[in-house]
């Protein structure tokens, strides 16, 4: 079931690549439904997750390369356990709204579907290998579309930003193939199971050198200060889909990355770095919500708001405890679907304004009640108002850091007020204020493709927001062990 | 007791009443947004009153309960909310003295201002909308007063920030309201930040969110006294922006850009004295705290008390005079809790509640009939409106203190426990009390006495225009009668014991120190300073006494600086966010990301293709022939690595 849910985007990428030139109208259709399937299929795997098995479920495994003749190996192994189901079920939750969402394309539709859903077979591969070297190829798979879809579709510098996407990730990633090399070798084997049960105690290079290699290349990804300067530059040129997968999920990866591999491989490691670790999340929470206050384009005070917010997931998982580390993958839950949703809506005004300058708008409410209504619930959601999931989550990363870095958590709390005055300010200036004669003839956002696709987001914020335990159960099954494995090495 | 004892179901119910009627509006609105569902705009008034009309019942029946068990905590288990780990975090209701007072205290006014709206409102485009977020601050209020764990009580003081900051920015077409909603919202968010930091010590160190059990360890001295000073000081911070405490207080007379019922219900009668509730259901966690934290209590509301009643004096807006009025008023709940009155506290929100809630109804319905909340334009009111002039007398009677109205017991109270606690603290009451009667007098003068001056032109789209005003709707005078009721008669429950009783039963048993006794003096200062207060009024502003001109000459530059609002103002919205955050950190932030981070970035990119311009004929450049050989090129590694076996690299 796993394989089928990774491939099944390609699948559909692949067709759509072979439509003749004239029924290209159906792209839109083909992608709709293998998007629409991925998804149900993510909610089964997440849904159906045995809650009282341990280790990874659902796996599918076979090998390349045996083990016997050349001391490990090669092998193709796909599970899901309570870390990656939340984010299996993202991947499938926003690779349909981002196919929602570009209904309107009209350039290069099949070739634009197809990359769309290249993209999310590739992250939904990240999130569910077990073995380092097909991690890693998922990992750099994901680079191929992004660039295309950013450097063809995108808008402003849009080759610009997406070369300085793919070179700070590739600079990332070299970096963090070499750490998984030396592990790799050192162990005889690139099963992540494995490795975590046995991590090695050394190696070619000191650990330390080894844990910096990998986390690099995770740390670009979330990303915080001081590497996160592709990722407005990115998001701005980008097409709205892109940038929803891109805050939704791809951030996502450097998360899970850490999480997944890092700490139950390096945990010594980890927690010799934890106060520097805790030192760049609460820089990044308060230094990225500085910079968003300064943003006069829409889409890239979202953008700078992530820096701010994936500071949190850092943040929670330096304290290298059961409840931050849990904090951290309801943060990257959460920042997925609250991201992009506030993508979407950028990107619906942007249809019907052509504009994203916020000195352009105001008195949009008048207009636009409807989507005035989504930006206010997801905007509240990201300065993190309970019975909406950002508060969770926030507060489970606080919760857990408060003991043990006091004052980078009173510095992160402190990004909660900033965060509303981000938020507020975008939202008075854009949707308040008398009718402007210039926006008169502006529809509200009434096309299905653009509801379905809030609503779908909404669905999540809220229900996470107000009954937590449909995501907080599963994720402790999956922090459990990791939080073991990391409070044993303290 | 007049009933059985309450179902914890029906408590609940006080609680999901509004709850569902805030869901079926706002469902109601979508779908006739979205499907043209013909949905009434009368229906979201109905669906409103009807809701709390069932909270009200239901909070009735409730406090029935709360009297018969002498005000203790009736037994509701609470319910699993989230399980992770440690973090286990249980909402319940909780349902003592102190609780019980508070629902029976917002369902009440909520229900008669929700009543008053339909008139009030009437003809508003935003009709259904305002009754949604209405529902949306009852229901969320409830759930803060209901709350039995410290996040729970967090969780709705939150919302009940959301539905304040949607209710202030009502008519968001004005830019003032707008900005008053957002000013609102971020300046309460600083309290919050140090009330969340409080919920996260205190959870840290007990591992519990539970009110009752945080209260017991602390009176046990199961916490040091410096994490007991960091929680108070973190709840204090939390209640000095919620209860518009200085210097936090800055936001509430700006919330006035909000419809005048809104000001009634939240930022008079009920939300704004969410602080003073908070610091009383904690209470136990502040007496076990070390001394000075009480004294900064009562300091910071005596300070307040007596600053706002400055500005009180110096408005024109006769809105902001009672906005001035509140926050001078909770400064005096404050004080009370920081002198150990925790009773007078409670007991002078209550009376507060009914009183300041009235004047607001009472100046909505001035405005109803002139367009304007500007007391300048007004003058000559009593004659149009008996029915408003007569109410909103016997409101500001109340409030001033004067014998024998419910203003009256619940201010003596108050005085008689700072007068044993400390006397500059009484000096400083007494000195409110003169200033409270006199700023309430002087806008009664302009507003209803006099000549009538004008009014203003309606806005567009609200009731017709006639020159002269009129006695409001009765959907708007019935409520100001029956409001005028309490305002004059809850005072009455200081003559037993019952009330002393009741409120202190939420109490832990040795923390009850019973009624304070009746010192002569103090009734007496409290008496004179409201009848000289009145009087002033009546000398300057209705009699023109040309003293009084003589004496505001001699005060120099001191009216100035009032009526600037000492310059607070201006320091946290030019100084602090213009100049500190816009243009100095904002600025230094964004350069150094960009001719910093950014470029050191850019300068190894370029650096890098320097170096390559040498392969360049080597390559296309293409990225997907650079992708494609990085894949080649892992697979050789990788192959040849298995072929030679891990020694190659390991030797």
């Amino acid at each position: 079931m796993l394989s089928v849910f990774v491939f099944l985007p390609a699948v559909g990428a692949l067709l759509i690549a072979t439509l003749p030139r004239h029924r290209t109208a159906d792209a839109r259709w083909i992608a709709l439904f293998f998007s629409a399937i991925t998804f149900i299929l993510g909610i089964v795997i997440f849904a159906r997750l045995d809650h009282a098995a341990e280790g990874y479920q659902l796996v599918d495994h076979f090998e390349w390369i045996r083990a016997g003749d050349t001391g490990f190996a090669v092998q193709y192994v796909l599970g899901v356990d309570g870390l990656s189901a939340p984010l299996v079920l993202l991947t499938g939750l926003l690779g349909l709204a981002s196919v929602l969402v570009s209904w309107r394309i009209e350039l290069r539709v099949k070739e634009y579907f197809a990359w769309l859903l290249l993209l999310e077979t590739s992250v939904a591969g990240v999130f569910t290998s077990l073995d380092l070297i097909q991690f890693f190829f998922f990992w750099e798979l994901e680079l191929l579309p992004m660039y295309m879809l950013i450097s063809i579709w995108g808008s402003g510098r849009p080759r610009y930003s997406a070369m300085k996407f793919l070179l700070f990730t590739m600079a990332g990633s070299a970096l963090m193939l070499a750490g998984f090399l030396v592990l790799g070798l050192q162990a005889g084997t690139f099963d992540i199971a494995a490795l975590t049960a046995n991590p090695p105690a050394e190696a070619l290079v000191p650990l330390s050198i080894v844990f910096w290699l990998i986390i690099a290349a995770f740390l670009v990804k979330l990303p915080v200060f001081p590497v996160h300067t592709w990722l407005p530059d990115a998001h701005t040129d980008a097409p709205t889909a892109v940038s929803v997968m891109l805050a939704g999920v791809l951030l996502k990866m450097g998360g899970y990355g850490i999480l997944r591999i890092v700490l139950p491989i390096l945990p010594g490691e980890a927690q010799d770095f934890r106060v520097i670790l805790a030192a760049i999340a609460a820089f990044s929470v308060i230094y990225g919500a500085i910079l968003t206050l300064q943003q006069r384009d829409l889409k890239r005070l979202v953008a700078y708001s992530s820096v701010s917010h994936m500071g949190y997931v850092l943040l929670g998982v330096s304290a290298m405890g059961a409840a931050g580390l849990s904090g951290a993958a309801l943060q990257m839950f959460s920042h997925g679907v609250i991201t992009g949703l506030l993508f979407i809506v950028v990107g619906v005004m942007y249809d019907r304004t052509h504009t994203r300058q916020i000195s352009d708008m105001s008195g949009l409410l008048h207009q636009m009640p409807l989507l005035g209504l989504v930006a206010i619930i997801a905007g509240f959601a990201a300065l993190g108002l309970p019975a909406l999931s950002g508060f969770v989550a926030e507060f489970a990363v606080f919760a857990g850091s408060l003991q043990a870095h006091p004052a980078a958590t009173i510095i992160s709390v402190f990004g909660v007020v900033l965060a509303a005055g981000y938020i507020l300010w975008a939202v008075q200036r854009v949707f308040t204020g008398p009718a402007d004669e210039r926006w008169s003839g502006l529809g509200d956002a009434t096309e299905w493709y653009e509801l379905a696709a809030m609503a779908a987001m909404l669905v999540f914020i809220i229900g996470v927001g107000v009954y937590p335990r449909l995501l907080t159960d599963v994720v402790e099954l999956g922090i459990e062990p990791i939080a073991l494995i990391v409070q044993a090495a303290a | 007791m007049l009933l059985g004892q309450v179902p914890e179901a029906v408590v609940w119910a006080i609680y999901f009443a509004p709850v569902a009627s805030t869901l079926l509006i706002t469902a109601g609105l979508i779908a006739r947004r979205l499907f043209g569902f013909a949905f009434h705009d009368a229906w979201a008034g109905r669906l409103t009153i009807l809701a709390i009309f069932i909270s009200f019942l239901a909070a009735l029946w409730a406090l029935d309960s709360s009297i018969g068990a002498d005000g203790e905590a009736l037994g509701f288990e609470p319910h699993l909310w989230l399980n992770l780990f440690d973090l286990h975090i249980e909402m319940g209701v909780r349902i003592d003295g102190l609780s019980a007072i508070m629902a029976v205290v917002v369902t009440s006014v909520s229900l008669l201002v929700q009543i008053y709206s339909v008139g009030y409102m009437h003809g508003d485009s935003g009709y259904a909308r305002y009754f949604a977020f209405m529902s949306l601050f009852t229901a969320a209020m409830l759930g803060l007063v209901l709350a039995s764990s410290l996040l729970q009580l967090f969780v709705h003081w939150e919302l009940v920030g959301l539905a304040s900051y949607l209710l202030i920015g009502f008519w968001f077409h004005r830019p003032s309201a707008a900005a008053a909603a957002k000013k609102a919202f971020i300046v309460t968010r600083f309290g919050d930040f140090a009330f969340l930091l409080a919920v996260l010590l205190i959870f840290g160190k007990t591992g519990t969110f539970d009110i009752h059990e945080i209260n017991e360890l602390a009176l046990a001295g199961a916490l040091s006294s410096s994490v007991l000073v960091g929680f108070t000081l973190g709840l204090l911070s939390g209640a000095i922006g919620k209860s518009a405490q200085f210097p936090l207080h800055i936001w509430l007379p700006d919330a006035m850009e909000g419809p005048t019922p809104v000001s009634a219900l939240i930022h008079a009668a009920t939300m704004v004295v969410a602080g003073v509730y908070l610091i009383a259901r904690m209470f136990p966690s502040f007496e076990a705290a070390p001394a000075e934290v009480l004294d900064l209590v009562a300091y910071v509301g005596g300070f307040t008390a007596l600053l706002a009643a400055v500005l009180g004096l110096v408005q024109t807006d006769i809105k902001r005079v009672l906005a001035y009025s509140t926050i001078s008023q909770i400064g005096y709940m404050v004080l009370a809790l920081g002198v150990l009155g925790y009773v007078a506290a409670i007991f002078h929100l209550f009376t507060h509640a009914f009183f300041k809630a009235l004047l607001f109804l009472g100046s909505g319905s001035v405005n109803h009939a002139t367009h304007t909340f500007d007391m300048r334009r007004m003058g000559g009111l009593r004659s149009y409106m008996p029915i408003t002039y007569v109410t909103f007398v016997i409101g500001a009677l109340s409030l001033s203190g004067v014998f024998p109205l419910a203003g009256f017991w619940s201010k003596d109270e108050i005085l008689l426990d700072a007068w044993k606690y400390d006397k500059l603290l009484f000096v400083i009451g007494v000195i409110v009390a003169f200033m409270t009667a006199l700023y309430m007098f002087r806008a009664i003068f302009m507003t209803f006495w006099g000549e009538y001056r004008g009014g203003e032109e309606p806005e567009a789209g609200h009731d017709d225009f006639s020159t002269h005003p009129h006695e409001s709707p009765p959907s708007m005078a019935f409520p100001l009668m029956i409001l005028a009721v309490p305002a004059v008669l809850a005072g009455l429950f200081a003559l037993g014991s019952d009330f002393t009783h009741l409120i202190e039963g939420s109490l832990p048993a040795e923390l009850r120190h019973g009624k304070p006794s009746i010192e002569g003096i103090v009734v007496a200062a409290s008496l004179v300073a409201a009848l000289a207060g009145i009087g002033v009024a009546a000398a300057v502003y209705l009699y023109r006494n040309p003293a009084s001109e003589a004496v505001a000459a001699r005060l120099g530059p001191l009216p100035g600086i009032v009526e600037r609002k000492y310059y607070l103002d201006f320091l946290a919205e030019t100084v602090v966010v213009r100049w500190i955050l816009n243009a100095g950190l904002q600025r230094i932030a964004d350069l150094f990301d960009r001719y910093v981070v950014d470029a050191i970035v850019n300068g190894i990119g370029t650096a890098t293709r320097l170096a390559g311009d040498g392969l360049r004929r080597a390559e296309a450049g293409y990225v997907q022939a650079y992708t494609s050989l990085f894949f080649i090129g892992i697979v050789i590694a990788v192959v040849v690595v298995a072929l030679l076996g891990t020694d190659v690299v390991s030797r």
